[in-house]
């Protein structure tokens, strides 16, 4: 199976506002975002993106559409790297990348009608003759199982699954190599949510897409991606099969979100802490709050690979110490 | 007043509320024969999709229902045994926040942005003066509030006091409304949608929180939410609603273990447990009715994969189970 898009050593910085410089001084403090992230996404597959707030999920998300540059590392889209400074590339990378936002009202244009939006899409690339408009807008509108009178309707008619399901048409009115959902159902219902996502599914396989699938749900991504990557701080800590990740998760972080995840019963909800402290500053960054702490995390540690497959990996130094025992 | 049979035990009593929105397409009726009684202590969780009427509900409790459009039609909440209905509103401001709290969604848009936090709290800690007729220090209401965020788990105290709500974070600003409503000692506290859009781990905190207080103060909770997941984890007891009815109210491990309403059960299996290779979530199909075109009979029968004709023409009454559940369901009756 080949890769749609490779990230090899992502690194997005953003400008910190520093507490305590002056009103128009530029605040010389930076922040990693996305600190060294690598993954693939492969051809017909969901690799999912999880993560707390502030974790750099959305970043990734914004880079691969060209919204931000990454000041280190590259984008291999289709074997084809994209050079950030070349406007030809980052129309490249928004030709074959379509991205559905979390909030499906500010994502959508009020003063268009459904079909407008859907037009001004296909207007956009111009890979459609204009003749065909119509029929392509009828096939995506049923595709993604928008109802037809939809198409006449504004935004603010539409109930919030209905406006994700349009901006999820919009990105797939042109057909795309891969779909970034950035938090698609977070904001509905969950029983809206399990329409939306029983339709993203059939999509999938109908379509033959490539998704990268970005939630802070445990219980969302288990079920929607064959593989998973998991972001703290910036940095992507274990990645692998889905089921293998959630199941024997090797990052002592991973282990803790998964004993998060809410499950329909009633527990003593556990009194302990996620990342309130903000991660350390040198050697490992979950070294400040890891239950599994030792004197080697002062240093940062390495991704080191598990098993004979090219894709799980974590980091974390106690593995490698106990996996070169063994 | 209006209902003598309520055991004094009861903190509140909600019996027969029906409740119209006058809206320019015609009336809706928004909440239907709803009854609902919480005792002391209780954390209750109301749960349902958008429009089925459970923040109407909990405006109602509270008194903060603009009329027009809002409309009591019948019905009767009493607080205490006081009836919330015949209180002029200068008696109902002085049950608002120091007998009847509540802490609403939106936190960025319940925190005033010009006021830093320590300007919030004080203003809450007013109101406690003036219902108690207390007299602090200024030293002591800034003991106060510190020890406040301290109970919810901020970090720093004192530095939180001093920003402005668009400096903290979403989960921090969550805690401050919630903070602003527990230092007035509140009876009863109504939580609507509280950690709708936190992430989980955000949320699972504030969760851990309130159960804690619930614990630590007898403080009796209402918390609303759509989430059946998140009323789980801390609710004694809940109350399903769908289109402004309740469809089923029982003890919280009674409805989540062996739910009896189907639309329970759809909710229920609407959330996602398994793997990609699992098969499609049998989520109810349809959206949430309109509520000024409601169906005959049963208002879930078309979503019902249970339907049976008397569904469609007769809407059931409340059945009541051996365990106590109350059941808006035909399928209760042949039981």
């Amino acid at each position: 199976m080949s890769n749609i898009v490779e990230a090899d050593g992502l690194t997005v910085t953003f400008r910190a506002r520093g507490t305590s410089s002056l009103l128009f001084e530029r605040s010389s403090k930076t922040i990693n975002a996305v600190d060294d992230v690598s993954f693939q996404v492969r051809e017909g597959e969901t690799f999912g993106l999880a993560g707390e707030t502030g974790s750099g999920k959305s970043t990734i998300a914004r880079v691969l559409v060209g919204l931000y540059k990454p000041r280190a590392g590259s984008i291999t889209l289709l074997g084809r790297e994209v050079n950030f400074r070349k406007k030809a590339d980052v129309t490249y990378l928004r030709r074959n990348i379509g991205i559905v936002f979390q909030d499906p009202v500010g994502s959508l244009n009020p003063r268009l009608k459904v079909s407008e939006i859907l037009k001004e899409a296909l207007v956009a690339t111009k890979e459609f003759d204009r003749k065909d408009y119509d029929k392509r807008i009828n096939e995506i509108i049923d595709q993604v199982g928008l109802r037809k009178s939809a198409i006449k309707a504004y935004p603010r008619e539409l109930s919030g699954g209905e406006k994700q399901r349009v901006s999820l048409a919009r990105s797939l009115v042109v057909p795309k190599k891969l779909l970034v959902l950035d938090e698609p159902t977070s904001s509905l219902d969950v029983s809206i949510q399990a329409q939306v996502l029983n339709t993203l599914r059939n999509l999938k396989s109908e379509l033959s897409l490539s998704i990268l699938f970005i939630t802070h749900d445990i219980n969302v991504i288990k079920y929607m991606s064959d593989s998973l990557g998991i972001l703290y701080y910036g940095k992507l800590v274990e990645v692998g099969r889905t089921y293998d990740v959630v199941t024997n998760s090797k990052h002592p972080y991973t282990v803790k979100l998964m004993a998060n995840v809410p499950r329909l019963q009633r527990v003593e909800v556990k009194q302990e802490l996620l990342s309130e402290q903000g991660p350390a500053s040198s050697g490992c960054i979950y070294s400040k709050i890891c239950p599994s702490v030792f004197d080697k995390c002062v240093e940062p540690p390495p991704m080191y690979n598990l098993g004979s497959d090219q894709l799980p990996l974590a980091i974390c130094m106690r593995k490698l110490i106990s996996r070169t025992r063994s | 007043m209006e209902s003598p049979e309520v055991p004094s035990r009861n903190l509140l009593a909600v019996d027969g509320l029906t409740l119209d929105y006058a809206t320019v397409d015609g009336r809706a009726r928004v909440l239907e024969n709803v009854s609902l009684h919480i005792e002391k202590g209780e954390i209750v969780g109301i749960v349902g999709e958008s429009g089925s009427g459970k923040t109407t509900l909990g405006l109602a409790i509270i008194g903060l229902l603009d009329s027009p459009p809002a409309d009591i039609i019948k019905g009767s909440i009493a607080f205490e045994g006081t009836d919330m209905r015949s209180l002029n509103p200068a008696e109902l401001t002085r049950y608002r926040g120091t007998a009847i709290g509540m802490v609403f969604q939106e936190s960025l848009a319940a925190l005033n942005p010009v006021y830093k936090t320590e300007t919030q709290l004080r203003e809450s800690i007013e109101v406690l003066q003036r219902a108690q007729k207390l007299h602090l220090t200024a030293g002591a209401e800034a003991e106060m509030m510190v020890e406040i965020l301290k109970d919810l788990r901020l970090d720093k105290p004192e530095v939180v006091l001093k920003k402005y709500p668009h400096e903290l974070s979403g989960g921090m600003r969550q805690r401050i409304s919630i903070a602003m409503a527990i230092v007035e000692k509140p009876r009863l506290l109504i939580l609507d949608e509280v950690t709708t859009g936190l992430d989980v781990y955000v949320q699972n905190r504030i969760l851990t929180i309130l159960k804690d207080l619930n614990k630590r103060t007898g403080t009796t909770m209402i918390l609303i939410t759509h989430d059946l997941t998140v009323a789980s984890q801390i609710c004694d007891r809940l109350c399903v609603m769908y289109a402004g009815r309740v469809m089923e109210e029982g003890k919280a491990e009674n409805v989540l273990n062996n739910s009896r309403h189907p639309y329970t059960q759809k909710l229920m299996a609407a959330i996602p447990q398994g793997f990609v290779d699992s098969p499609p979530l049998p989520a109810p199909t349809g959206e949430a009715p309109d509520l000024r075109r409601l169906p005959a009979g049963c208002k879930f029968h078309p979503r019902c994969p249970f339907v049976m004709p008397k569904c469609k023409e007769t809407e059931p009454p409340i059945f009541e189970a051996p365990d106590g559940a109350r059941v808006a369901c035909w399928l209760e009756e042949k039981k």
